[in-house]
């Protein structure tokens, strides 16, 4: 049943001999900037502030920039290679196809945690935000427990159903939270009359010198966390080659920009040491101007960020979880694509009681950190993916829907701002940097010495391109 | 090079893998804090009868403090003096260091043996 | 009771329509279709057509 190679020459391609039911061909560019940016907009209203937490207001500028540096590289790199490889998996398929499968392996399990636990946390951020509404009218004590429920099992029954009504609610929500920014920082500047920013009296030294720059990137990586997730669209795109690069560089752009205005108006108006440890940051500066409407506006942006980047993760986790299972890098059970709906279903539905289980009962810095850890394994792994990829198939030998500029540097550049953000997260949360690594080296064993027996060897490389050189 | 016949693996054989890999994953997650190593040190140094000035605060931070609902330096000083403590030792930093490049060489050196026979299976079968 | 009270009654009931409608739907579909039918999906399906076409 299973044991066929598509491209070999008795089963080529779809049709009665291959594929009889594969994921929906149906998504354009638009559709691939809002699974990009709907996942990371939510790092603009929660979140990234920690960062001035960490090293105060201008540590947490500097943190942005040279974070947007590190995701710029992230956005370049990945278009290359998956404007080449467009297979659901993103970055796990790229990695098998480059690295090597114990490589993809860990890579898949990054992507599942990081989203997963990405989707956890947007929901205890929504129960919370729907707490604050409700103590604002008056009512204490309110449960949260039915809508952190009610927040993933919608998402999960919008997911399942499909992924075009999926991604168009994921745009529209996005673009909502998105001008809900620039409408706030258009309303506080003082190009309408008088501003109520007042960045000279509020504005302090860096409070922990330069080491705090260095720790602020620990929590920067939150305004840009998950516009890798682009990638794993690539199998339900109509033209993955152009759509894929146009979607991720013009998320990467829109993120460059709002993480720069929230930034501007947060500590143009909220004394560093609240901003530090605030819970819905972009919120408080709304209720700071005085104005209602804002405060509404952005009270409305700030749900529906959770949302988007929530809707995002459950349809990214379970892109990831699904190719692993197809490959039977996973039981194989997932790896079923739903006859009407044409989507992953059964990683869909596995994924849900997992998200549950972190957004019931995990603290949420937690979650957050795991999350993060997860994400920056997996830049890490990106440079040396890169290299790896220019080396086995030089710029010749197989056509690109889109080649990064100035090779290596942006893959230098990537692994020296992961090596710093590795130390930035070593100071204070090295105990969990090492527990998540021990994970994953764990499970690597697991991998080779027992899983890989059942996986299929040549038939897992599915690319129609040459011997790499060197094998 | 002879083409690889993977064993089929029964029901039970997926469901307990899947099972493994949820208890390392939950593992991974509530170890460090149930050792109370998770999270990272914050000092107070709260002065005694804290007034704004003596925190450091200039007329337009106490305006925003009191619109944020801290009406007097008193109930602002806990957020106020927290300061992370960046302190590490010299130890610490090398076993990091030394468990990520680990990781990352055992990865790349058992990837790299899959990978040849993946290659060798494809393009010589 | 007031309204937010009523509001979580209203989450719970929701949350369990949307679980409810997937389980129903998954159990349907499962035993409707066949293993081999459901799990037919091949990576690279897309690439290995184009290079059908291309050598035609």
């Amino acid at each position: 049943m299973s044991d066929v190679d598509i491209t070999s020459k008795e089963m080529d391609g779809m049709g009665p001999k291959g594929t009889k039911i594969g994921l929906a061909r149906v998504l354009g560019p638009a559709h691939v900037w809002a699974l990009g940016v709907g996942i990371v907009l939510v790092g603009e209203y929660m979140g990234w502030n920690f960062s001035v937490g960490k090293g105060g207001a201008y540590a947490a500028l500097i943190a942005c920039w040279f974070a947007g540096i590190l995701y710029s590289c992230v956005a370049m790199i990945d278009s290359e290679v998956t404007s080449t490889v467009a297979a659901a998996g993103g970055q796990y398929t790229q990695a098998k196809h480059i690295v090597g499968p114990l490589m993809a392996f860990n890579v898949g399990l990054y992507l599942v945690f990081a989203y997963t636990m990405l989707e956890a946390a947007n929901a205890i951020t929504f129960g919370f935000l729907i707490e604050t509404v409700a103590g604002m009218t008056g009512h204490e004590g309110l449960d949260q427990r039915p809508f952190i429920v009610l927040a993933i099992m919608f998402l999960a029954w919008l997911n399942y159903r499909g992924v075009l009504a999926t991604l168009t609610f994921n745009l529209v929500i996005t673009a909502i939270a998105f001008i809900a920014i620039i409408v706030l920082f258009l309303a506080t500047s003082p190009i309408f009359g008088a501003s109520p920013l007042r960045h000279v009296e509020l504005m302090t030294g860096l409070p922990y010198g330069w080491l705090g720059v260095l720790a602020a990137m620990h929590f920067g990586l939150w305004y840009y966390l998950g516009i890798e997730g682009t990638c794993q669209a690539a199998e339900e795109v109509r033209s993955p080659a152009r759509s894929l690069p146009f979607g991720t560089l013009a998320g990467i752009m829109t993120l460059l920009i709002a993480a720069s205005l929230t930034w501007y108006v947060c500590v143009g108006l909220i004394p560093w040491e609240y901003l530090g440890q605030a819970g819905v940051p972009l919120f408080d500066a709304a209720r700071l101007t005085g104005s209602t409407t804002l405060m509404i506006l952005l009270g409305i942006g700030t749900m529906f960020a959770t949302l988007a980047s929530a809707n995002g993760c459950i349809n990214d986790a379970s892109r990831a979880w699904f190719a692993m299972g197809r490959d039977h890098y996973l039981p194989d059970w997932f790896g079923a694509v739903h006859p009407t709906f044409r989507t992953p279903y059964r990683s869909i539905i596995f994924l849900v009681p997992i998200a549950l289980i972190f957004a019931l009962g995990a603290p949420i810095d937690q979650v957050i950190t795991f999350s993060i850890l997860s994400g920056l394994l997996e830049y890490t792994f990106m440079p040396l993916n890169v290299i790896m990829f220019r080396r086995k198939w030089p710029l010749d030998s197989i056509r690109r829907g889109y080649e990064h500029p100035f090779h290596p540097i942006p893959a230098l550049v990537l692994l020296s701002l992961c090596g710093v953000t590795y130390f930035a997260v070593f100071l204070g949360y090295g105990t969990q940097l090492v527990a998540m690594i021990s994970f994953y080296i764990i499970v690597s064993l697991w991998f080779h010495f027992w899983r890989y027996r059942f996986v299929r060897r040549g038939a897992q490389f599915t690319m129609p391109w040459p011997r790499p050189l060197g094998y | 090079m002879a083409k690889y016949i993977p064993p089929v693996q029964s029901k039970i054989g997926q469901i307990i893998d899947v099972i493994v890999l949820l208890v390392l994953a939950i593992g991974a997650l509530y170890v460090p804090l149930f050792m109370k190593l998770a999270g990272s040190d914050v000092t107070h140094v709260v002065p005694e009868n804290p007034t704004w000035e003596s925190l450091g605060q200039n007329a337009t931070m106490v305006e925003k403090w009191n619109q944020l609902g801290y009406a007097d330096a008193a109930s602002a000083a806990e957020i106020i003096t927290a300061r992370f403590d960046y302190s590490f030792s010299i130890g610490s930093l090398l076993v990091m260091i030394l468990v990520i490049v680990g990781y990352y060489f055992i990865m790349l050196k058992f990837s790299e043996k899959e990978y040849r026979d993946v290659i060798s299976e494809k393009f010589d079968g | 009771m007031d309204i937010w009270t009523l509001l979580e009654y209203a989450a719970w009931g929701l949350s369990a329509i949307f679980g409810l409608y997937i389980i129903i739907d998954w159990f349907k579909t499962d035993t409707t279709y066949s293993d081999e039918v459901l799990m037919s999906s091949r990576e690279g399906a897309l690439e290995a057509m184009t290079e059908e076409q291309h050598k035609h």
